[in-house]
């Protein structure tokens, strides 16, 4: 994705935000107590926000008029070792100067979000017990992030069940954390 | 007097439960989601039954330790293990990419300890003075500190001035959903029961941070780990390293401590500032950010000098700086000790305990984390899978352990996903979470002021103080734009003299 296009839809999603802050505010009783009142802040900060928005998103459409994508596109590829880690380019059979900005493997990331919001899903709307359902999710991470062999898998099912034991007994004998 | 303060402390029992809660501070400092406050408000209770010396040395290590232990996950993994070491992360992430880990731990600790050494000196001789000094500091003062503060976000940003700025403000956006403590009603909440509390900052900052850098790390291929270089025979750090950074420790120590002597202001504000600040002075500000060991020095200077601060006016005063202290007021009270100024000539060795037991504390903790920097720099040699699966786990339990609610570990992972949108936007992390940390003060202490002088904004600049900060926040302001025409003046060739 070219960075034009990713600083455009950051710009878009600003005046989201600006917006609701705008409209947040705008249901705020006047000050009554004290001069500035709890409105001023959010409207503020809205006003702040559109105003980087817009600046962010003129560059934005100008670059993308001008054609200037490419030259960022680049410097946000070798600018972007913060991004990940250990992900040098002769391991993934790339050079710095055309490795995407976004992460390689988006399919993953997305993976280990979803593994991470159905273990929230059910721990706290299904009320499963601690134990099997971190197992499991430690065993799915395994799943995700090892090249999948039988060994890895059965030392990830064993460590999980360790782990998830052994929070258990700490946080709810010794830390008073009901899990 | 300070030898009274040492009388106090050196018996075995004292030092077994000091070096006990200084090892289990740093272990819980380590853990993303765990802070030394949460620590020291679970071990209070084991506490009823001690001797109040005791009590209190097993406490003030767990605190030291706690603040301490910040820097392990901040430099090895990019996730601070407390708001403290948020600022770590800028360079000492980057270090350990750059196979630097050992080095990072090594300037990291020993900073840490001088910032813990030379705050204590402040808190043993200057304790009265500095207390009564810092006492003079009102609203005005305060908001204009945070103004400076947040003016100086602008410089942490590397790249993209705007985008620093946008982080901050919606750093300081997301701050404000809950109950305004002005009027007791609901702003930005949208009619939702579970907003009313606001976003609490350990999810937040567990969000941004943790969940974010483990969903990019697991993005990067599976075989394709470039792990940190293994710690050698000798620790990377020798006596040069005292000269380089001498006058970096001892300016980031005195601004730790005297950010720490004000009330509800933090660590993490601390760190910040002294980061800023050396930034600001440096001959190579262009490097900070990118695994420049002055950055890792300053904000762990500062940090851990801190403690040493918000000790002062604890014991000369009673007045807590952050929830830390506050608790710590609890266990004195608990112990029926009152603190403030007669806890001297009440409880002279409770007193002398606390201001030995965190010289002692620093101390263990240096010998602790020294003799584990080699073990624990391999923590970045375990296979990946196995520890971000782990650290995931701790993040989600951590969440959901600061109030017993799964609604924080929602916000955590909404966080999450926010954090990895706008570091894929290239904005950056630093000054978001730091936005949000001093939103709330700030708009407190300006919503104050205002109260005081009847609306009349022109008082701030009839402040000496709040208007030497407002100064040098307009001039932090000025120096990229000045450095900017500086430096094109100088590519500029000059004419040949006839």
């Amino acid at each position: 994705m070219r960075r034009p296009l990713v600083d455009l839809a950051l710009a878009l999603a600003v005046l989201a935000g600006a917006t609701l802050l705008f409209v947040g505010a705008a249901d705020l009783p006047p000050p009554r107590f004290e001069p500035m009142g709890s409105a001023a802040l959010p409207r503020i900060l809205g006003a702040l926000l559109t105003m980087f928005a817009t600046i962010i998103g003129v560059r934005a459409v100008w670059r993308l008029r001008t054609g200037a994508g490419e030259t960022d596109e680049q410097a946000a590829a070798s600018g972007a070792q913060s991004a990940r880690t250990g992900d040098d380019g002769e391991s993934e059979g790339t050079d710095e100067s055309d490795a995407p900005a976004p992460p390689p493997n988006a399919v993953r990331t997305l993976s280990v979000l979803a593994a991470l919001v159905l273990y929230v899903v059910a721990l706290d709307l299904l009320g499963w017990p601690f134990v099997p359902v971190t197992a499991a999710f430690v065993l799915a991470l395994g799943t995700l992030l090892t090249e999948r062999r039988v060994p890895t898998l059965c030392v990830f099912a064993v460590y999980g069940l360790g782990l998830a034991v052994t929070l258990h007994a700490v946080f709810t004998r010794f830390l008073y954390v009901s899990l | 007097m300070v030898l009274d303060a040492f009388a106090t402390l050196f018996h075995l029992e004292s030092l077994l439960f000091l070096l006990g809660g200084t090892a289990l501070g740093i272990v819980v400092g380590a853990i993303p989601g765990l802070t030394a406050s949460m620590l020291i408000a679970l071990t209070l209770p084991l506490t009823f039954q001690m001797d109040s010396v005791n009590a209190v040395t097993l406490l003030i290590g767990e605190y030291v330790g706690g603040i301490s232990g910040g820097l392990i996950t901040a430099i090895l993994l990019r996730m601070p293990g407390t708001p403290a070491s948020i600022v770590t992360t800028f360079d000492g992430y980057p270090m350990a990419q750059s196979g630097r880990a050992e080095r990072a731990l090594a300037l990291g600790i020993l900073a840490s300890v001088v910032g813990g050494v030379i705050s204590w000196f402040f808190l043993a001789g200057m304790s009265p003075a500095l207390a009564r000094f810092a006492l003079q500091f009102g609203p005005w003062e305060y908001f204009a500190l945070i103004m400076m503060a947040l003016v100086m976000l602008a410089s942490l940003t590397q790249g993209s001035l705007v985008k620093g700025l946008l982080a901050a403000a919606l750093g300081m956006a997301f701050a404000l959903p809950g109950i305004d403590s002005s009027i007791g009603q609901p702003r930005l909440t949208f009619g939702s029961s579970a907003l009313l509390s606001g976003f609490g900052l350990l999810p937040v900052l567990i969000g941004a941070f943790a969940i974010s850098q483990i969903l990019r790390e697991a993005a990067a291929p599976l075989r394709a780990v470039k792990a940190p270089a293994m710690p050698g025979s000798r620790l990377p750090i020798a006596w040069s390293d005292a000269r380089t950074f001498g006058p970096n420790m001892l300016r980031s120590s005195v601004i730790g401590t005297w950010i720490g002597l004000l009330p509800g202001i933090g660590a993490n504000i601390a760190a910040l500032v002294s980061y800023t600040t050396t930034r600001q002075l440096s001959r190579e500000p262009e490097k900070f950010g990118t695994g420049h060991e002055p950055g890792v020095v300053a904000g762990e200077t500062a940090n851990n000098a801190s403690v040493g601060g918000a000790l002062i006016p604890l014991i000369t005063m009673g007045i807590p700086g952050s929830v830390t202290e506050a608790i710590l007021i609890g266990a004195l009270t608990i112990h029926n000790l009152q603190p403030g100024p007669l806890l001297f000539q009440n409880a002279p060795e409770v007193a002398y305990g606390i201001i030995a037991a965190y010289l002692v504390a620093n101390v263990m903790m240096l010998v602790l984390m020294w003799s584990a920097v080699r073990y624990i720099a391999m923590i970045s040699q375990l296979p990946r899978a196995g520890l971000l699966s782990t650290i995931l786990v701790f993040c989600v339990i951590g969440s959901y352990a600061v109030n017993n609610s799964f609604v924080d570990v929602w916000v955590m992972i909404a966080f999450g996903v926010i954090g990895l949108g706008l570091e894929l936007a290239r904005v950056p992390l630093g000054p978001f979470v730091i936005g949000f940390v001093l939103s709330p003060i700030a708009e407190e202490q300006l919503r104050a002021s205002l109260m005081m002088s009847d609306g009349r904004v022109i008082e701030i600049l009839q402040r000496p103080y709040a208007l030497l900060f407002l100064l040098l926040a307009f001039l932090t302001l000025l120096w990229p734009v000045a450095a900017s025409w500086l430096a094109r003046r100088r590519a500029t060739p000059s004419p040949t003299p006839p």
